[in-house]
């Protein structure tokens, strides 16, 4: 039942646009090109391996923001269905997380496929990935179920949270490295955003394992493991603290 | 065995409303609100087997008891009892999403409304035939007219066979030819001893002359429950006495 949900989610969330599901690949891919073009051109020598970098960030920052954007119009987007059948709130927030997750297989595909290109080979590390998005949708859930509930009171939550992710992007390490900016000024105040971003947290454990071909320490598997089921667990609290009202307020 | 198919007791329910309609969308965020209360210590007792007709005035509460019935609303005091398979029918395009067509609109029903997603697959052409809209299955519901919408939605409650059916006035909407149709379905489900429960302030209604027990209400209460002649005739008359 969900996985159909998830499919038809996905089949209305591409109604009307000529691509259709091929955008899911096409999106992130233009903005990897646009950046990579411009990064590479600023800088005289790139890093080794910095497209494998950047599309690696790029992707996992992509997931992120379609998937809590799903999350938060979740409720709203069915309140036809919420007004008219009696079913579990959360349903919906967890139905856009899978449908996120089944057009993360069209992103990994795309990943894997421009590997060849950038002429790198990953190494055993990379088994460490499901983990990585394991995190990742866990995460993606927890906000979900924290911005949808608030997007049922609060409608001004969209544009904010489309802002929010603005922001998050340059607070991620997708476009810089973790060990460039420490020492300075800006770099101390970047790195203090950093340690409480946790999307931040999982686009570093996926360079590692993935890019750098290095495990991280156990400290930082924990620190994020924490820090994404807190907010899961927060957000599946405050949804269930305000789901009763939601067909009223709606 | 449970005589009862439903029972309410003592369900108090009120909605939040803004003391003032002149407050911006930000201010009324942190504004203090009032309850207005919409159903008040309901208590009804439903036989299972039972043909129920709830009928009053706008704004009397019916619909409200409808959704606290099929668990959509939650009663702020009071206590449910609900035994077997409830189906809503409680706005026209129950559940329907506009975007999709008639048959992915019956899967993604059905499975919300409890069944399992092989049973009904082999059900979509009989609901699309009985809803008599099988030039019209492939078109996105935004397509559908009022009475087309009405008609889908009739038909799927129908092949879901559940044992407890809660309609509101949504038959209204359909030509005369569906309606005569739905009052035959009514009259099957009477026989195979289903739970009804249809809610209507059109007292011509011709679903009212299959009712066992009538339920008149006013300002959220219950104000008469018994013989539909005798609900009816009340009615005309606290009609006539507020008007």
């Amino acid at each position: 039942m969900l996985l159909y949900f998830a499919l038809i989610n996905i089949k209305i969330r591409f109604k009307g646009t000529k691509l259709g599901v091929a955008w899911t690949a096409i999106e992130p891919t233009l903005t990897f090109v646009l950046l990579f073009v411009v990064f590479t051109t600023i800088r005289d020598q790139p890093k080794e391996n910095f497209g494998v970098y950047l599309l690696t960030g790029v992707i996992i920052y992509h997931v992120f923001t379609r998937g809590t954007l799903g999350g938060l119009t979740s409720l709203r987007s069915n309140y036809s269905i919420l007004e008219s059948i009696n079913i579990q709130k959360e349903f919906f927030p967890v139905v856009a997380t899978l449908a996120t997750c089944i057009l993360l297989i069209v992103q990994l595909a795309i990943f894997f496929g421009l590997m060849p290109f950038f002429q790198f080979i990953p190494t055993w590390t990379i088994i460490l990935l499901p983990i990585v998005i394991g995190l990742l949708m866990l995460l993606i859930l927890g906000f979900s179920y924290i911005l949808s509930i608030i997007h049922v009171y609060v409608r001004d939550i969209q544009p904010l949270w489309g802002i929010t992710v603005h922001a998050l992007f340059f607070i991620t390490p997708i476009i810089w490295y973790v060990d460039d900016i420490k020492g300075n000024d800006l770099g101390n105040v970047l790195m203090s955003l950093h340690a409480v971003n946790p999307i931040g947290q999982i686009v570093e454990l996926a360079h590692n394992i993935v890019v750098f071909n290095t495990i991280p320490p156990l400290s930082d598997w924990l620190y994020t493991v924490t820090f994404c089921f807190a907010i899961f667990l927060f957000g599946y609290y405050v949804f269930h603290k305000f789901d009763s009202k939601i067909v009223e307020v709606l | 065995m449970n005589q009862y198919a439903i029972k309410l007791e003592n369900i108090n329910k009120s909605f939040d409303i803004e003391k003032s309609k002149n407050k911006s969308e930000f201010a009324r965020l942190f504004s203090n609100k009032t309850k207005l209360s919409v159903l008040d210590n309901i208590s009804l007792k439903i036989k299972k087997g039972e043909f129920i007709g709830i009928i009053g005035r706008n704004g009397s509460g019916k619909t409200t008891l409808l959704r606290v019935m099929s668990g959509i609303y939650t009663p702020d005091s009071g206590r449910i009892h609900i035994d077997g398979v409830v189906a809503p029918l409680l706005h026209i395009g129950t559940g329907f999403h506009k975007e999709l067509n008639a048959k992915e609109n019956i899967i993604m029903s059905g499975l919300l409304l409890g069944m399992k997603k092989s049973e009904i697959e082999q059900k979509v052409s009989d609901v699309i035939r009985y809803a008599e809209l099988e030039k019209y299955s492939q078109m996105p519901l935004k397509h559908y007219s009022t009475g087309m919408r009405a008609r889908l939605a009739f038909s799927l409650v129908l092949q879901i066979d559940p044992d407890i059916l809660l309609v509101d006035e949504i038959l209204s909407v359909g030509d005369k030819k569906f309606r005569d149709k739905s009052f035959k379905a009514f009259l099957s489900f009477k026989k195979k001893n289903k739970t009804v429960v249809l809610v209507t302030h059109n007292l011509g209604n011709q679903f009212l002359k299959m009712v066992d027990r009538a339920v008149l209400m006013d300002n959220g209460k219950i104000v008469l429950i018994g013989n539909p002649d005798e609900v009816v005739r009340k009615y005309t008359e606290y009609q006539d006495n507020k008007n």
